[in-house]
């Protein structure tokens, strides 16, 4: 076996090879008339049967296009399409999250694409612009809301409310109901006397070190700022947002309604399973985990909005977008591919079937009606959040770099080795030190 | 006469010729490669920019490098001696006919087979601090046993056990060769002079396995300060950079910030160190090893 270290060499070795041979062929456009072949790339298995169907009915359309769909594991995908983009053999449209965007949009990699942006998600079209131009088209977008298990609710005999509401000194009824839920071995809840935290049987809520459905929603609910602009610098260790972090860790330390980081830290932490378990009532999740969690839940599943905080209720939607590579040899039919795939034909199918929400506005009740068909589930709970305020990922450079430390320094916050404002302060230092 | 040899050297170039390339295509262009690469600033997609020895000084000054480092030293002196004695003594208990010492022997070489990163995933949950077999065994004998994976003291001795379970069984294995290397007549005519059991390991056992000692700590050191799989899945290099050992950070540097400069860098390092080491031990083994027992 090939050492990582002779295996790393050897890719860049192939890759700077590939980079020669790459400048070393000429660019045939074929000649009008002839078939052409788009390569089509996305990372999703399930997916890729709804997207077969999509490009069937695309190449009956357009009879002088091939469409090839390659399917590239999520954890591969990034650093192919990188290589492939140095080797200047990148599909000619593939699909493009926000938190990528930004390297690959200011190296010049993709190609602007025009695009309706009032027909859209506006979360989703403007976390794909960059200098006033639209680079991509909207594909879909998945939202984060609060997944609950019914059977515990209806053990602790607690009604799920209308609406949950916290604030950072601990008031609202989204705390309260946490309470109610959480449960030691002899059923006494945090506040009651002798409730003891080590003997914790079931937890009302999880709160654990995941940014994009856990403490960005709480700095984004308090009023606080992930980035003071796209493309710019990270402001989370501002006050409203250190108030929100203290609050998301309180709910592990202080209140005991969510189980110790110890357990639920990345890599190793086990929050979904922990969920599935049934050991936690509410857990916050993108609607994307639903045929992950559903299936195999033993207990019945519903979904509600996210609590609202002081600033009113802001949820994470990540959309993602279908990319045009800049250097494609075939420009004109991959735009034509990617302006297709933003019409209702694709979208709609997409929905129906159940996959995603699909970026383009009013075709939802698809994908509501699909969860309710085939699994007796209610999932309008996102739609009604995803009308209201979003917000997307940090849209800026050197993500990918900061993530690890980003998660790094949050695992000790919520173990409560750092301070939230201590951890922010790091973690906004590095990341800024990431943007280009 | 002059003919014939050289017909004999064409013969031989065609012979190593195929392994030759291999080698050179895999093993000696990229290290030539990274080294050019470490004189460069690229960021993958745009075109590599000349800075000299820039990647160098930023290198001198960047604590978290040789923070890597000293974590990679902790953690090949976790992993090496404590796998080396295991395998020596299992080798030792192995080597003797016993009712089913094939199977023993199979057994111990079982973990050496498995992916990494399945292993790592496997351990995962043996380490789960609740719910996890070691904690819970532990339980079972009245110890609260800790957080292993984060907790920064138990996180690198965690993901070093893993990587001697790992091990352990295929180093046997040489010790074994090695061990069915010893002519018996020296264990006999010892026994006769009346050596003791300790003595005859001491002064025959332990020098004759010299040339298998060698083999397998420098190939061992080599593996252990390149670990990235397990630690890769089971901490991120993590908890607060306790298991970032330097083959993780050349990974993030290179795949995550796409700093390609700075990894190979880093590389360059790393086969610095690992040359040092290895040089240092044929010395020292060197003069200590004979390899002809008749």
């Amino acid at each position: 076996m090939l050492t990582p270290r002779i295996r790393w060499a050897a890719s860049v070795a192939g890759a700077a090879v590939l980079t020669l041979t790459a400048c070393g062929s000429g660019g045939s456009d074929g000649a009008p008339g002839e078939k052409v072949t788009l390569t089509y790339r996305l990372w999703d298995e399930q997916q890729k049967a709804g997207y077969e169907k999509v490009m069937a009915a695309f190449e009956k359309a357009n009879p002088s296009i091939d469409v090839k769909i390659e399917l590239l594991p999520y954890d591969q995908y990034w650093t192919k399409l990188t290589a492939d983009a140095v080797a200047g053999t990148a599909p000619d449209v593939f699909w493009m999250s926000p938190t990528q965007f930004p390297e690959y949009v200011t190296k010049g990699v993709l190609s602007p694409v025009p695009v309706d942006a009032t027909k859209y998600h506006k979360t989703v079209t403007e976390a794909f612009t960059y200098q006033g131009k639209q680079y991509g088209m909207p594909k879909d977008w998945g939202v984060v809301g609060l997944l609950y298990n019914k059977d515990l609710f209806k053990k602790a005999g607690v009604e799920m409310p209308d609406t949950l509401t916290w604030k950072p000194d601990g008031s609202g009824t989204f705390l309260e109901t946490a309470r109610k839920l959480t449960a030691d071995a002899a059923g006494k809840h945090p506040g009651d006397p002798g409730f003891d935290p080590a003997t914790i049987k079931t937890y009302g809520f999880l709160s654990w070190n995941h940014y994009q459905t856990q403490w960005m929603n709480f700095v984004s609910s308090n009023g606080g700022k992930l980035l003071d602009q796209p493309f710019g610098k990270y402001t989370f260790n501002d006050d409203a947002s250190v108030q929100a972090l203290q609050f998301a860790v309180d709910l592990v330390n202080k209140h005991h309604v969510s189980p110790p980081a110890t357990r639920t830290n990345p890599p190793t932490g086990k929050a979904t399973d922990m969920f599935k378990a049934g050991e936690v009532a509410m857990f916050p999740a993108n609607n994307a985990l639903l045929p992950f969690v559903v299936p195999d839940a033993a207990f019945e599943v519903g979904v509600a909005p996210m609590p609202e905080g002081p600033a009113g209720r802001a949820v994470n939607l990540n959309g993602l977008a279908e990319a045009v590579y800049a250097k494609s040899k075939h420009p004109e039919q991959a735009q034509k591919l990617a302006a297709y795939l933003g019409t209702e034909e694709p979208q709609k199918l997409m929905a129906d079937e159940g996959y995603v929400f699909p970026a383009l506005n009013g075709l939802t009740q698809g994908y509501v009606d699909h969860w309710a068909k085939t699994a007796k589930l209610d999932v309008s709970a996102f739609v009604k959040e995803a009308e209201g305020t979003t917000f997307p990922m940090p849209v800026t450079t050197g993500f990918t770099g900061f993530e690890p430390k980003l998660n790094q320094i949050f695992n000790e916050m919520y173990l409560g080795r750092l301070t939230p404002k201590q951890a922010a302060d790091q973690a906004v230092t590095e990341g800024n030190a990431t943007v280009k | 006469m002059t003919g014939r040899r050289r017909l004999g050297d064409w013969y031989a170039y065609l012979f190593i010729g195929p392994s030759l390339l291999g080698v050179v295509a895999f093993l000696l262009l990229p290290v030539v490669i990274v080294f050019a690469l470490s004189l460069f600033r690229w960021e993958l997609l745009s075109a590599p920019v000349f800075v000299g020895l820039d990647n160098y000084t930023r290198l001198a000054g960047d604590g978290e490098a040789w923070h890597s480092l000293w974590v990679t030293i902790l953690y090949v002196l976790l992993c090496i001696p404590l796998q080396t004695v295991l395998a020596l003594a299992l080798a030792l208990m192995l080597d003797r006919r016993i009712k089913g010492v094939r199977i023993l022997r199979s057994l111990f070489v079982i973990p050496w087979m498995a992916t990494p990163i399945v292993m790592g995933l496997v351990w995962d949950w043996i380490f789960d601090p609740r719910d996890g077999a070691l904690n819970r065994a532990l339980d079972l004998v009245g110890v609260t046993g800790p957080d292993w994976l984060s907790d920064p003291a138990w996180a690198l001795p965690a993901v070093a056990l893993v990587n001697v379970w790992q091990h352990t069984g295929y180093t046997m294995l040489f010790f074994l060769a090695g061990l069915q290397g010893i002519p018996k007549e020296l264990y006999d005519a010892s026994s006769t002079d009346g050596a003791t059991p300790a003595q005859r390991f001491w002064k025959i056992t332990l020098p004759l396995l010299n040339p298998t000692m060698f083999f397998v700590t420098v190939t061992n050191l080599i593996g252990a300060f390149q670990a990235f799989d397990t630690i890769f899945v089971m901490t991120d290099g993590g908890p607060g950079g306790g298991t970032d050992v330097i083959n993780f950070r050349i990974f993030g540097t290179a795949f995550r910030e796409f700093d390609f400069g700075y990894a190979s860098t880093l590389s360059m390092l790393l086969f610095a160190v690992i040359l040092l080491v290895t040089l240092a031990q044929v010395r020292f083994f060197g003069r200590r090893t004979t390899y002809d027992l008749s």
